[in-house]
């Protein structure tokens, strides 16, 4: 039966190439469009590397402090991380770093733009830096308040250039000089959390890491045990949140959350309007907006192309085909366009992204086509095929015999 | 020949209603892109009201533990006449975070004039400030240094809050806050021009400008220096050492005003084009799609027209027929489009002047009637080319 279908369906699409053209244009289009950015998105919230463990993480990137007339959000200071987050429980590891800051250094009168982050030893035990070279810093060379450091490998080419390894080597930043433990593989600016260009021990921070100030630049990850232990280092937090002394009078309430990688990353609204359902609504519309006017164009289509195939249909009708029958022949048919529309458009979202990564539009950023994205394509055609078949289907059925045959032009 | 065009067109009301959708749909989507696109335009018109060749922006992290006042400004002052030694530096100004291009805001609503004004841009510069970027005054004066006296209050606004507080009238002498808290009330000495300090495509928003103060030296994190041309990388890296060595235990970074210019256009730009390129794409695709359904429609109603060239229509007649047909749903498609479109100036809903709803939406009306004339020539031209006698010895 579906043979059948399926060979019929590619007659219908040779008999009029171009509204078939049309119809394909369409879908592809839309498809790549929808594609690129489920890739992109998919790229910001699914990236493993460096933060391979995420099932077992949740992640601290803010403070609320709630006054009388206003609020004041913000990273924490690392004091507030390492003596209150430090002595949960729970948590195996807790990685604490500061928002990348950027400075300068000069080479050959050349300006680089160098971002930096101070880390603590959990830091490159939570997180899975592909290490090119060297290792990272130790726990006691933190301690000792070392001038090393771990550099990108595009520090590396900017500041050395083509060299062999530069393990042991001095790198200046910050009117400081700084030795170099490891070459670790870069890192997007997008994985605004990890990305850094050079990553110093917290202890040569030039502002007091001891200051009691609870607004700081530190985030922290929190790494559980195992992935069961993460509702309960959750709460955990959320609790002891809740015993931490205010700072001072103005302030009425705290809030800080333990957060899961997309809500953290996602890092917008406040403690009353959340975040992530605005960035889900926009994303939706958006979609909705995309998709809206192709499925339109292609209803509109379909229904000239039914009319057009009336008198078959009339004859079929005749010879006893139910209405149920002959809406479902034509949405498989619609299906199997929208599957061949698909096909293109995923053809199209590989010479797309090639190009996007080839123009680097943000730097160290690659996209690519993965087993998710592709599911999200089929789910697409699927709707699309269903959404925009089942009007003409429906209108088809409604058919009258004795005119679709009358009507044989 | 309208009365009998609307006749044609309800007849085949269901056909019609899809195509009428359509074309509405495809209308708010030119709207949104061309009300976009026509107010980044009308903006990038306006002066910049600053010079950004040629000045370096400067952010640290706050080197200074003491509160007091005193030895505060004494420390700033000394970093600052460091920095004038060099021959290639022409002025310097330290400056709130929000310098211009730089994505950061402090806004502050305010009572001026009876109105409670909202997203007051507050900036903070010193007396050098209008050297470094060569700002101008409308009216009145910039601060010096009588400004810092005791019990002073005055305050510098741009053009754009004065005429949305006062309109087109002299303001320096007014005043601005509730006359009911005098701590919060301040009075002009002057107005300067506009910046877009949000970049080229963005309006200039509404701002004052305050004189830094004690408690404005306590977060001080950046500044602006204006240099000479010639200054270049190996002079930048001479200005790094002596900040470095001046702010002391800071971090340091320096940047060009050019520069952040041009990054903060692309904010504007890139989703500008994206959009240009998701739209032209659907009306594309919405063009293909009409003409395919135009076409077909005459290849049905060739008995139609047929009978029409019969009884004496001229070619041109009946092709101008399609077309008119065409014309009119599109029309019915864009009255209620309009609808919706008129609301956004009517409930204010962007904060955009009306003027720009306005062209916006006329050039929408032309597009999509350029759009279904296009659409609807070829098929009307082939329906004039059909022969009567061809036509109705088929049906």
């Amino acid at each position: 039966m579906l043979r059948n279908y399926f060979k019929i369906a590619i007659a219908v699409l040779k008999r009029r190439k171009f509204f078939t053209f049309i119809s394909l244009f369409g879908i592809s289009f839309t498809l790549t469009i929808l594609m690129v950015a489920t890739a992109y998105i998919d790229k910001l919230v699914n990236d493993p590397y460096p933060d391979a463990k995420r099932d077992r993480s949740l992640y601290v990137n803010k403070l609320e402090q709630k006054m009388k007339d206003g609020r004041q959000s913000g990273p924490l200071s690392f004091y507030f991380l390492d003596h209150y987050a430090g002595s949960l429980k729970i948590p195996a590891k807790v990685a604490i770093s500061s928002m990348s800051r950027a400075t300068n250094t000069y080479v050959n009168n050349k300006k680089i733009v160098i971002n930096y982050k101070y880390v603590n030893s959990d830091y490159w035990d939570v997180l899975e830096y592909d290490f090119v070279e060297g290792k990272p810093f130790s726990k006691q060379q933190i301690a000792n308040g070392e001038h090393v450091t771990v550099i990108s490998e595009d520090t590396k080419k900017e500041y050395f250039g083509e060299t062999g390894s530069v393990v042991g080597k001095y790198i200046e930043a910050d009117n400081v000089k700084y030795r170099i433990n490891g070459v670790v593989k870069n890192v997007p600016v997008t994985a605004y959390q990890f990305f850094a260009d050079i990553y110093l021990p917290y202890t040569v921070s030039k502002t007091d890491y001891k200051d009691k100030a609870y607004h700081g630049e530190y985030i922290a990850i929190l790494l559980a045990k195992n992935e069961a232990d993460v509702p309960a280092m959750r709460k955990e937090y959320e609790q002891m949140i809740s015993k931490v002394p205010l700072p001072n009078k103005d302030i009425t309430k705290m809030y800080s959350h333990a957060n899961s990688y997309l809500v953290s990353y996602v890092n917008v609204g406040s403690e009353d309007t959340s975040g992530i359902a605005y960035v889900i609504t926009a994303i939706g519309l958006f979609a909705l907006l995309v998709m809206l006017l192709p499925t339109l164009n292609l209803v509109n289509i379909n229904i000239t192309r039914i009319m057009e195939r009336s008198s078959e249909i009339g004859v079929r009708k005749a010879f006893g085909a139910s209405s149920r029958t002959l809406v479902y022949q034509f949405i498989v048919e619609n299906l199997i366009l929208t599957l061949i529309g698909g096909l293109i458009g995923v053809l199209l979202t590989f010479i797309v992204i090639r190009v996007l990564n080839n123009a680097q539009l943000i730097d160290n950023l690659y996209l690519t086509i993965n087993f998710t994205v592709l599911l999200y394509a089929l789910a697409i055609c699927v709707f699309f095929g269903l959404f925009s078949g089942v009007y003409p289907a429906w209108r088809m059925s409604k058919l009258n015999v004795v005119t679709a045959l009358r009507q044989n032009n | 020949m309208f009365k009998h065009l609307l006749k044609l067109i309800w007849n085949k009301k269901k056909q019609n209603f899809l195509l009428i959708s359509e074309i509405l749909f495809s209308f708010m989507v030119i709207f949104a892109v061309f009300t976009f696109g026509i107010y980044c335009w009308d903006n990038y018109k306006q002066p910049m009201g600053m010079e950004y060749e040629n000045v370096l922006a400067v952010n640290f992290t706050n080197p200074v533990k003491t509160t007091n006042a005193d030895s505060l400004r004494l420390f700033y002052e000394t970093v600052k006449r460091n920095l004038k030694s060099l021959p290639e530096v022409d002025e310097v100004s330290y400056a709130s975070v929000n310098i211009p291009f730089s994505e950061s805001t402090i806004n502050n609503s305010m009572d001026i004039n009876g109105k409670n004004i909202r997203q007051i841009n507050e900036f903070s510069g010193e007396d050098s400030y209008p050297g470094v970027v060569n700002l101008k005054m409308a009216e009145g004066r910039w601060y010096n240094k009588q400004d810092g006296l005791p019990g002073t209050r005055n305050m510098v606004i741009n053009r754009a809050l004065k005429e949305k507080a006062f309109g087109d009238v002299p303001v320096v002498g007014k005043f601005l806050g509730d006359p009911a808290k005098p701590s919060e009330r301040f009075k002009i000495i002057g107005v300067i021009e506009n910046i877009k300090f949000n970049g080229d495509y963005q309006s200039p928003a509404l701002a004052i400008y305050k004189r830094m103060d004690t408690a404005g030296y306590k977060w001080v994190s950046n500044m602006l220096i204006k240099v000479r041309p010639s200054a270049d990388a190996a002079f930048e890296s001479r200005l790094y050492k002596t900040l470095a060595n001046s702010l002391n235990n800071a971090n340091v970074e320096i940047e060009h005003l050019a520069n952040k210019r041009i990054s903060i256009n692309k904010m504007t730009l890139v989703p500008m084009i994206i959009l240009s390129i998701v739209a032209g794409f659907l009306i594309i695709n919405v063009a293909l799609g009409l003409f395919g359904v135009l076409w077909y429609n005459i290849n049905k109603r060739r008995g139609e027209i047929g009978l029409r060239r019969a009884l004496g229509a001229t070619g041109n007649g009946v092709s101008s027929q399609i077309v008119w047909e065409a014309m009119i749903l599109a029309t019915f498609s864009m009255i209620i489009g309009s609808f919706f479109a008129v609301q956004f100036p009517l409930l204010n809903v962007f904060d955009l002047p009306a003027m720009v709803y306005i062209i916006a939406l006329l050039a929408s009306v032309l597009f999509i009637y350029a759009l279904v004339l296009v659409c609807s020539l070829y098929p009307g031209r082939q329906a004039a080319a059909i022969y009567p006698a061809v036509a109705l010895h088929e049906e």
